[in-house]
């Protein structure tokens, strides 16, 4: 029987059970108070760039589809006949302007609304029988977009998503907003590792410290310079709202076109990208001299910036991933991983992108395989008893009376918002599991069934 | 698909492309990595769509833009190079393989080069308890004579999963 209150606190003491990679009962908590509640990450706008496109994409069991309605309104509506509870959209994406049970054919237009109900008449006699007039599809109950990407809540009084971003929309613009026209993401990739679905978001969120040793093969053969230990801790960690990241430190006395240069970015990509940036944004390539990396949004959506060098001639290429641990069960994890690219980019710059993405992350990218096997690992031996008498230290960072060991970065050496520390540290994690620990502690989030097309009349319910 | 007829199962050039596809296999399963780099030309184009589950009248079931893997030599020297060192946890201990080839059938094309559609099964072990992992997939390559002997040019894999049930792609199809 989880102890849910000594698990959290010893969360919080940066302590971690271990079971918690693998245990049932934590999964069912998650389930019902972290997902149920969160703001979590569906789509891209630029998937579904014309009325009619829609993607079918789920959180934990829900499907939903994601779809652009004809007068071009991004809607998202659960996946659910209102009838007999049929998937009414069984492909993964496709354009449709309306959605056909296979069941009864009950029929809704691609914005939700129900359009066709056969025999209403007949059937229910109808109206009175069944209100048809103003069903649709069951919209999120919360949705919300940023930079193009759609999120959702199953909480109807989800914040707005802005303000749940905070501080760390402005690390996401790096990712999400090179250029005024944004990003285009291609895929995703999917595929199911038997792995806890909370590793990989810890991991992205600031694990710099795997990056010298799981990695090495791909510094080994000179696919990717930065790893290496020498240079990983010179990098800089942040946590800034509900997120978390790394960066890697640039060479000494670059200025912003510099800087840019040696990542890879072709100066005609500059102009866009002084434009899109805030000064500080600019500031912190430039002048703090640090480049984003790896990074995780709570709950469940990571990002990646690497420049790995994609030729024999050695042009170096840099690639942007977004990536979401979808859970499917406390020890099996589906990984969707997109491949993200200025919009405005030239195509030579994408294909060249797309090639770097390929060859270090998703399915086949050779950072991704070996993470992938110490999270699967993990996961196998969180699962049995002894994993239950082992805390799992995860304080790197703080002295033993809980002060960091050294100072955070000030301003003027990390321009940045949120929290800041040079070199190895826990605290990114740390930063993830309180949130992790605060959604676990709350009550299960209740919503009212809706009963659908029936208006009740006082003592004659059958 | 093409519209021609394959080459009757006994031509030549049928037994030396299934002949081709049985050894690579070999190479794959016995992880002899260098020994299969030497199988492909040098401008070699190994690509293995995204497959996605669409509407029958949606005209398309893989992502045009998207794949697991969209290699040339570099990238794929690279891999077997990443393979070869110390540090490639993922298959180390190594996946025990087994490549198995089927459906094969050769087309004379235009050009030089013969076209040949295979059937593949991958079956998958790691560790002693882990589930096996199994990979369905079709392949279309390209061989080409190069005067010494046949060389894969292309090779096209067709997936049989949206989501692959493997944990990574560390190993050749």
């Amino acid at each position: 029987m989880l102890d849910l209150a000594a698990v959290l606190a010893d969360v919080r003491r940066g302590m971690i059970p271990a079971h918690v990679y693998a245990d049932p009962e934590v999964f069912a908590l998650e389930r019902d108070r972290l997902f149920a509640r969160s703001w979590v990450f569906l789509a891209h706008e630029s998937e579904i760039p014309d009325p009619g496109d829609y993607v079918v994409r789920r959180v934990l069991a829900d499907s939903f589809i994601v779809a652009r309605d004809e007068t071009g309104v991004v809607r998202v509506m659960f996946n659910m006949c209102l009838h007999r509870g049929m998937q009414v959209c069984r492909a993964e994406l496709g354009n449709a302007s309306h959605f056909r049970c296979p069941y009864h054919a009950w029929t809704y237009r691609n914005d939700g609304r129900l359009a066709g109900l056969p025999f209403h008449g007949e059937a229910y006699g109808g109206e009175d029988g069944f209100a048809r007039a103003g069903q649709s599809l069951l919209p999120a109950p919360s949705m919300d977009t940023h930079n193009g990407l759609i999120f959702i809540s199953l909480d109807a009084d989800a914040p707005p998503l802005r303000d749940y971003l905070g501080d760390f929309a402005f690390y996401l613009d790096f990712y999400t907003r090179q250029s005024p026209a944004g990003i285009e993401l291609r895929g995703p990739q999917r595929w199911r590792v038997k792995a806890n679905w909370k590793i990989g978001a810890e991991n992205f969120a600031g694990d710099s410290y795997h990056t010298p040793h799981t990695h090495a093969s791909v510094v080994d053969i000179g696919l990717f310079r930065e790893p290496k230990a020498s240079k990983r801790k010179e990098g800089a960690l942040y946590v800034a709202g509900p997120g978390a990241g790394t960066t890697y430190k640039l060479p000494p006395g670059g200025d912003f076109a510099e800087q840019l240069r040696y990542v890879g970015y072709p100066d005609e990509m500059h102009p866009a990208m002084t434009a899109s940036w805030s000064a500080s944004q600019r500031e912190l390539v430039g002048g703090s001299g640090f480049m984003v990396s790896a990074a995780t949004l709570f709950p469940n959506l990571s990002f990646v910036h690497n420049w790995p060098q994609i030729d024999e001639a050695g042009t170096v290429a840099p690639f942007i991933s977004l990536r979401q641990w979808q859970p499917v069960s406390e020890q099996e994890t589906e990984v969707l991983s997109w491949f993200a690219v200025d919009a405005a980019a030239p195509e030579e710059f994408k294909r060249d992108s797309y090639k770097a993405y390929l060859m270090c992350f998703g399915s086949s990218g050779m950072f991704e395989q070996d993470d992938v096997e110490n999270w699967v690992s993990i996961t196998a031996m969180a699962a049995g008893s002894m994993a239950r008498r082992l805390n799992l230290n995860s304080r790197m960072g703080l002295s033993s009376s809980g002060d960091p060991i050294k100072p955070p970065m000030a301003r003027d050496s990390f321009a940045g918002p949120g929290v800041a520390y040079q070199g190895f540290g826990e605290f990114n994690q740390r930063h993830w599991l309180r949130q992790w620990a605060d959604c676990l502690d709350r009550e299960p989030a209740t919503a009212a069934a809706i009963d659908l097309g029936h208006r009740a009349v006082r003592g004659a319910a059958r | 698909m093409t519209a021609i007829r394959p080459l009757p199962y006994a031509d030549p050039a049928h037994l030396a492309a299934h002949q081709f596809l049985v050894e690579e296999a070999a190479l794959l399963d016995a992880a002899d990595y260098e020994s299969w780099l030497a199988l492909l030309t040098e401008d070699i184009r190994y690509v293995m769509p995204v497959r996605v589950t669409t509407a029958r009248g949606a005209g398309f079931d893989s992502l045009a833009d998207m794949g697991h893997f969209d290699e040339d030599m570099y990238a794929l020297r690279k891999r077997v190079q990443r393979l070869a060192t110390d540090h490639a946890w993922t298959e180390d201990p190594p996946s025990r393989t087994r490549h198995f080839i089927t459906n094969v059938r050769t087309f004379r094309t235009a050009d030089a080069e013969w076209l040949v559609e295979s059937a593949l099964l991958m079956f998958r072990s790691r560790g002693d308890t882990r589930e096996a992992e199994l990979l369905s997939a079709g392949r279309s390559d390209r061989l080409r004579d190069s005067g010494d002997g046949l060389r894969l040019a292309r090779r096209e894999i067709t997936v049989d999963e949206s989501v692959l049930r493997t944990q990574n792609l560390a190993v050749f199809l």
